[in-house]
């Protein structure tokens, strides 16, 4: 165990409180405060894993978990990265990717073959003999992926979602995102922020020192800034801060998406966050972009920033002896400061030939800290821990060894782009700060600080002022509400701002791609993923010379870190490598999620939702099998006989109740309403008449059925229709839609979930109706396809249809939802004598089926016409005027021989019935079987099936393709239909 | 062992001012098209004509799954030849296409669901494609990381299996047909845009591109989701299609969780595990059209609420990286091939929506076969465009069609 | 992305409120001397243009409402009526 060092200001831990975690089975101590990262590093962890291809060691290397390097399992959960996940008490964690141990990996000895494996060696290999590949594939697979996850794993924690509103969302919690949301806010606009870390203060908020300002408001420290911001900020009854909240996504019209993940007393573990804004500002600052040298993540080198933050904010001391490689003046800062708080600084190398800050030279040579000028880190000596580093003079004539525990390495910069990029800018090169910087900026966002290359902090902080006042002043011009007398105002305030910060020193220059002249073997680019430079090298002369297409082929950039390591090196080295070319740097393409995101938290918590009719409880009560069937529940059996027997022949013998409460019911009334109606039904529907039914159907502009029903005059231009319960949701759209340039005045209202329906069928049916009522259902004054209303006890107005859907004597009664109950009770108890009992769905298939009443989707899918399936009786064709959905189709259709028909048709020697979706055959498929069963009532199998209109006729033999049949056939052959009461008497008695 | 490193398709040329047949168009369907040219047909004088670079496309989008039940028996032979042309692709090109076949579960959520599937099977199997339906602990076994429990917003009732299916590594088909088309002398021309075609007497005679006039009497247009706009554009032709926007993710890379492609329609989401360990995920579509290939937070976030129900471990899992590209989707599901029908020598090939992966290999064998005949083989002639206008919809969906592509 | 869409009658909304009705192809056409040509191309055929086009819309989740928006189908975002359509 290390000594931390306890009393810096600029601490975020608690040295007081210990957290005690497993690692490995052992108990750990750490602070309140640490990462897991931290705290391991603490303990004096130093290998955490091993890399993906070549088993690398690899440890610490940004503190922000760029790449897979510090990725462990924690608590189960695979991939987990250390760098950014605080430590509890009692959480379990665990090395990834290793064989024995990240100390001593068994798969160590599979670095020294890298000679085996150059850039797209997979393409070449393991195929020739093709049995081979089997078995490296499984062996590929072995190997391949870093954490386990378990099928029966049950992620633990509380997931929750939030969609807030907002006015300005800003992007980033650091000096400029903080100057930029207090001017927002100071305008009286509604401000988030949100912040990746736990705390506000960015790149501030463990630097003591502004060493290029002297003059800075009374030389304030620069993390005390930062804390003086945090605290307006947080204070600010306009701001709504998310701190630990990481911006995943970014999307066109001012959308931004993030999660947050929980502090010890809140009541989620990561939850969700949605924010659509009215204006975005960016101020994400800066990553640092890797310095690529020999063994370059060796455990012991580190970036800048890791190494500075480690002891600012944890109070750990990354090692004794460093060797400082670096190309920015945040690297000399480092150096120095290190240097006070007690580590041996044996040299600072710098690459860039000038431009340092004079004031950090000073201070370096104060302290007689050895500086390089113009050198670089060449290679990094040691296996599993940093011995030393081999420094050389950028063009390598010269150089030293330095025994060393720590190099501390940072080529440059990289602005973190991602959250502008996903929002559609276009990035464009600028060789002055060497980055990829936003050209043409998505509507209302605007950009802010270190991203925009400055450096200086006044001047950053001036950037975010100016970017919260544009951000202000956008949401303004939006909205007349508040008032367009302050736009101009704040007009000559962004320009006023604009001209201060002018003063202030601009964009630095970026130090230029620097890298030692090594043969760049174990020079990764990619931690991730192994990738060398030497790789890249390989792809380009391979005639892959886009960055994005070298990715694709090297694969450098989609490890679980993405393009967090390689991103701005890869371009900036392709260029280089083509420099003959002449193009500028290309930039890969950033996607969503910023940062990799659980799915649990996408999904937030778990709801399903189902519709259920007013008489769910009741059926289950009786013993209903439910179903999930689009967005309803329904009972599809009354019994675990999935044949239905007796809910069949209780039908056919004696009544049957059926719930059809999730049938589409509407109502359409006004001027136009029967107009509408002759336009999306093929009937002539002028024609239907009070107090009678109509069945009817409406088919899509290709004559092909989408939905049938029936409707009902309720008065002139006032009707009431049916549809299929699935087309139930669309039904209105519909009407709309195909009326859509005619202007026509009508009103239409879905009733289906206000109303319900059931329906009761069978012999009985009249004698348990005529019970529960006094009006006269005799079968002369209540015939088949009658309507008629009437009201039940004086209370219940019920609508009631004479149908024949199931073949038998039968009622559909459509009736108010809040009374269902009552008279799904007083049929039921009037049915007692008559044996009524409830039959479900698959009951009501059976029996329709029986009588070949088709139901769509079942007998017709997308292919089927109107007249393929026999209801050419439907269609009035007189009716040119009405300009019918579907009859333009079904005219050019209708003398069509190669149409397909449905046919009825019985098993050949009883045998029983095909399989629904068997093939009607003969040397190609000609068909196939809709719905067929082996009916109880004709005590033979019949079925319905779609056929080629050569095999329609009755009495041709139809030869069954079933599934899993071995070659064996069966046969059955075209009857006549229906096969139940072919005159209807049943129905119409 | 591997040589030198010398460019996979030849070095840059010049642009030449004739060619027997141009593609426009380096996904996919023009790679494989002219891979077939000239090594079924000896027609090796062929530019391939690429806006971008070659699997810039749909090429390098998507998921990669591949498999031979499809719905119809017209579809079913050309993806079944598609399917069996792997592993010989893998050899006649001498680039490991890394074929899994490791199988996909399509999961049923419905006893109407199941019964659909059997129609499916059934076709399958009548053409000696495998294929079976399981039951939902079958599809457990298979996939132990499945939830076969009723607490789910669809429940699994089961699943249609597929066992020849799986995945293929999808930049090495692009690499591999560029390179094998390359050495029969098959140009490729990266950079390069066709911006127009010339007709006379209504015949095929050039091209414009960015790079100059190419003459050429055979003419394919295979460029996938630009194909609709191209050849409205370019020839006056306009197709039943819909460009939509359809996305893909995947998560960061663990050991080996899934053994099978799994794929579910109500929840609208597959899932598999590459060989590097990811699971790859999709299929949202939004149902407009748009040339954006840019991703939603709508859909991601559905794809976690999906894969948390039916797959419920996956919940600890991160998502990584989220794509998206075009699918240029067709009323009836099934592709439009096309040619020397309105224009003498102007061939196309669209409509593949997200099934033009598994099917490429076939589609370029028979469309060369097309262009090299100028009639169109047994095989491909019920893909024509003038199915729709007789009202033949192919079924290669069953669902409905209204007013827009597919609702 | 994140479309946004106006509702003529509700405002702007979240585009996942609406459910797309097709390119503008005007109204139904006469049925008379109508050819299969004609008639596919009205019910199927699109121009699927890169660029602004004029299109319907239904807001389904809202008012109900049918209406026409001009967007730009390369970047996904409702615009303006062009000059040429007012
Ligand atoms: C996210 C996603 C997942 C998918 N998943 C699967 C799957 O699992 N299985 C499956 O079978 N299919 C899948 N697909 C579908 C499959 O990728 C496409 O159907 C297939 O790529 C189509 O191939 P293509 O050759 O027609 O077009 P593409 O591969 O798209 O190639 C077209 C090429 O044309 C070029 N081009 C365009 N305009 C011009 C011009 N004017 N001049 C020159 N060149 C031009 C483009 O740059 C492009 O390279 C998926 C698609 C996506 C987007
Ligand atoms: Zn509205």
């Amino acid at each position: 165990m290390m000594t931390r060092i306890n009393q810096l200001p600029t601490l975020r831990v608690d040295p007081t409180k210990k957290v005690v975690f497993d690692y490995k089975g052992k108990d750990y101590v750490g602070a309140h405060g640490d990462t897991v990262a931290t705290a391991l590093y603490y303990n004096d962890v130093r290998i955490f894993g091993r890399s993906l291809k070549y088993h690398r060691p690899r440890g610490l290397y940004s503190l922000d978990g760029e790449c897979s390097n510090t990725c462990m399992e924690i608590d189960g959960i695979p991939n987990v990265r250390t760098e950014n996940t605080l430590v509890k008490q009692g959480m379990k964690v665990k090395e990834q990717n290793v064989k024995g141990s990240a100390e001593n990996d068994m798969m160590g000895f599979i670095d020294k073959l890298d000679f085996m494996m150059p850039a797209g060696f997979y393409y070449k290999t393991m195929h020739k003999p093709a049995s081979i590949w089997p078995v490296a594939m499984k062996q590929i697979r072995k190997a391949a992926g870093l954490g386990v996850l378990s099928p029966d794993f049950e992620m633990p924690g509380k997931f929750d979602q939030i969609f807030p509103s907002a006015d300005v969302v800003v992007i980033g919690g650091g000096p400029a995102g903080m100057s930029a949301a207090l001017a927002s806010a100071d305008k009286g606009l509604r401000v988030i922020i949100m912040e990746s870390r736990p705390w506000l203060g960015g790149f501030f908020d463990y630097r003591t020192f502004d060493y290029r300002d002297e003059n800075y408001k009374n030389n304030k420290q620069l993390y005390s800034r930062a804390r003086e911001l945090a605290s307006k900020v947080e204070s600010h009854a306009n701001i709504r801060v998310f701190t630990h909240t990481s911006v995943v996504g970014t999307y066109t019209n001012n959308l931004v998406t993030g999660f947050q993940i929980g502090k010890d007393n809140d009541k989620f573990t990561e939850r969700y966050i949605e924010i659509r804004a009215n204006a975005v500002v960016v101020a994400t600052g800066c990553i640092e972009r890797p310095l690529i040298f020999e063994n370059n993540e060796r455990p012991g080198v580190m970036q800048v920033g890791c190494v500075h933050r480690l002891a600012r904010t944890y109070g750990i001391l990354a090692g004794e002896r460093a060797v400082f490689s670096v190309g920015h003046d945040l690297g000399l800062e480092a150096a120095i400061d290190l240097f006070d708080l007690g580590m041996k600084i044996l040299c600072v190398a710098d690459v860039r030939e000038d431009g340092q800050n004079p004031h950090l030279m000073i201070e370096l040579a104060k302290r007689n800290i050895p500086y390089l000028k113009g050198w670089v880190a060449a290679e990094a000596k040691g296996g599993k821990r940093v011995k030393g580093v081999v420094m050389t003079t950028l063009d390598g004539t010269i150089s030293r060894d330095f025994d060393c525990d720590l190099i501390v390495a940072s080529a440059g910069f990289t602005p973190l782009n991602g959250p502008l990029t996903l929002a559609h800018a276009k990035l464009r090169y600028d060789s002055h700060t060497n980055f990829f910087v936003a050209d043409k900026m998505p509507e209302k966002t605007h950009a802010a600080g270190r991203m925009l290359g400055l450096e200086d902090s006044l001047s950053i902080e001036a950037s975010g002022v100016i970017a919260g006042l544009k951000a202000a002043l956008d949401c303004k011009l939006m909205k007349e509400s508040y008032g367009n007398s302050d736009v101009d105002a704040l007009k000559s305030e962004i320009d006023a701002t604009v001209a201060k910060q002018k003063e202030l020193p601009g964009p630095a220059r970026g130090s230029k791609f620097v890298t030692a002249p090594v043969k760049g073997r174990k020079s990764f680019i990619c931690f991730d993923e192994d990738t060398t430079i030497k790789n890249i090298r390989q792809a380009i002369e391979m005639g892959f010379d886009v960055p994005e297409l070298i990715k694709r082929f090297t694969s450098a950039g989609t490890g679980p870190g993405q393009g967090g390591i390689p991103g701005h090196n890869l371009p900036l080295y392709v260029a280089k490598y083509l420099a003959a070319s002449g193009a500028p740097p290309k930039p890969t393409t950033v996607r969503a999620p910023l940062v990799p995101t659980l799915i649990a938290t996408y999904a937030g918590s778990k709801h399903i939702m189902m519709k259920r009719t007013p008489m769910d409880d009741m059926q289950r009560a009786d013993g209903g099998v439910f179903r999930k069937i689009g967005v309803w529940e329904r009972a599809r059996y009354f019994s675990d006989d999935f044949s239905c027997k007796k809910e069949i022949e209780n039908v056919r013998n004696n009544v049957g109740m059926l719930d059809g409460s999730t049938l589409g019911k509407f109502r359409i009334h006004g001027p136009d309403a029967l107009k509408v109606l002759q336009r999306v039904y093929v009937s002539d529907m002028s024609k239907v008449k009070l107090g009678r039914v109509k069945y009817s159907a409406m088919c899509n502009d290709d004559g092909c059925v989408i939905d049938d029903g029936v409707v009902i005059k309720l008065a002139e231009n006032d009707y009431y229709f049916t549809t299929s319960t699935a087309r139930a949701g669309a039904t209105i759209e519909w009407l709309r839609y195909h009326t859509r340039f005619d202007g026509w005045d009508f009103y239409v209202v879905n009733l289906t979930d206000s109303m319900g329906v059931i329906n009761l069928s069978g012999p009985n049916a009249r004698k348990v109706l005529q019970k529960i009522t006094s009006e006269d259902v005799s079968n002369s004054a209540f015939a088949f396809s009658g309507y008629k209303e009437f009201m039940v006890k004086d209370t219940i107005p019920v609508k009631a249809m004479r149908l024949g859907f199931v073949g038998e004597l039968s009622y559909e009664f459509h009736v108010p939802s809040s009374y269902m109950v009552s008279l799904w009770n007083m049929l039921k108890d009037a049915g007692k004598e008559f044996n009524i009992q409830n039959f479900g769905v698959e009951a009501q298939n059976v029996l329709r089926m029986e009588k070949c009443h088709i139901i769509l989707g079942q007998e017709s899918e997308q292919r089927t016409n109107l007249l393929d399936l026999g209801l050419g009786f439907l269609w009035d064709r007189t009716k040119k005027d009405a300009k019918t959905v579907g009859a333009v189709a079904l005219r050019q259709a209708e003398n069509d021989p190669t149409r397909f028909r449905l046919v009825g048709f019985e098993m050949e020697n009883n045998g029983r019935a095909a399989r629904d979706g068997a093939l009607i055959v003969d040397d190609k498929v000609r068909g196939y079987v809709c719905t067929a069963r082996d009916s109880f009532t004709l005590n033979k199998a019949v079925g319905m099936a779609l056929v080629e209109s050569h095999l329609a006729k009755v009495g041709t033999r139809l030869e069954i393709f079933e599934d899993e049949c071995g070659g064996e056939r069966i046969y059955g052959t075209v009857v006549p239909m229906p096969f139940y009461d072919p005159d209807g008497t049943r129905m119409k008695s | 062992m591997f040589g030198k490193y010398k460019p996979m398709w030849g070095e840059k040329t010049q642009l030449k001012s004739s060619y027997d047949a141009v593609i426009i168009g380096g996904g996919l369907h023009g790679l494989a098209t002219a891979y077939y040219l000239a090594k079924d047909h000896g027609i090796t004088d062929v530019a391939i004509i690429e806006k971008n670079y070659i699997g810039f496309g749909g090429a390098g989008r998507n998921t990669a799954i591949v498999r031979a039940n499809q719905r119809t028996q017209y579809n079913v032979p050309l993806y079944k030849e598609a399917l069996d042309l792997w592993p010989i692709l893998t050899k006649e090109l001498d680039y490991n296409l890394m074929f899994n076949n490791c199988g996909n579960l399509n999961l049923m959520h419905s006893e109407a669901a199941m019964k659909a599937a059997r129609m499916t099977i059934a076709t399958a199997q009548f053409h000696g494609v495998e294929s079976h339906l399981i039951d939902a602990k079958e599809a457990k076994e298979l996939v132990p990381a499945l939830n076969i429990s009723e607490d789910i917003t669809y429940p699994i009732h089961g699943a249609m299996f597929h066992p020849p299916g799986g995945i293929v590594r999808h930049d090495a088909v692009v690499w591999g047909l560029a390179r094998g088309a390359s050495k029969f002398g098959v140009e490729i021309h990266q950079q390069t845009e066709a911006t127009a075609v010339n007709t006379r007497n209504g015949k095929i005679v050039s091209i414009e591109t960015n790079r100059g006039t190419i003459n050429t009497n055979k003419l394919l247009i295979s460029a996938g989701g630009y194909s609709a706009a191209l050849i409205y554009g370019m020839v006056g032709i306009k197709l039943p299609i819909s460009v939509l926007t359809i996305q893909a993710m995947v998560t960061q890379p663990l050991k080996p969780l899934l053994d099978h492609v799994v794929s579910s329609g109500a929840y609208h989401c597959y899932a598999n595990q590459t060989l590097k360990g990811e699971i790859a995920t999709g299929a949202h579509m939004d149902q407009w059209p748009n040339y954006t290939t840019q991703t939603t937070a709508h859909y991601i976030k559905h794809q976690g609420e999906a894969l948390s129900e039916f797959m419920p471990c996956l919940r600890g899992l991160r998502f990584m990286r989220i794509w998206a590209g075009l699918a240029d989707m067709t009323p009836d599901m099934a592709p439009i091939l096309d040619g020397n029908d309105h224009i003498e020598g102007f061939y196309f090939n669209c409509g593949w929506g997200y099934f033009g992966f598994k099917s490429c290999s076939a589609s370029g064998k028979y469309m060369a076969e097309f262009m090299a005949k100028g009639q169109a083989p047994d095989m491909i002639k019920p893909f024509n465009l003038r199915r729709y206008e007789q009202h033949k919809l192919m079924g290669e969906t069953a669902e409905l069609v209204t007013y827009t592509p597919n609702n | 992305m994140s479309l946004t869409i106006t509702c003529p009658i509700c405002g702007k909304r979240n585009g996942y409120e609406f459910r797309f009705g097709g390119e503008d192809k005007g109204p139904r056409p006469d049925e008379d001397s109508l050819t299969p040509q004609r008639w596919c191309e009205y019910v199927h055929l699109n121009e699927c243009v890169a660029g602004v086009q004029k299109e319907w819309w239904v807001h389904k989740d809202g008012c109900g409402s049918w209406f026409t928006i001009h967007r730009d189908t390369v970047m996904n975002v409702e615009v303006a009526k062009p000059e040429a359509d007012r």
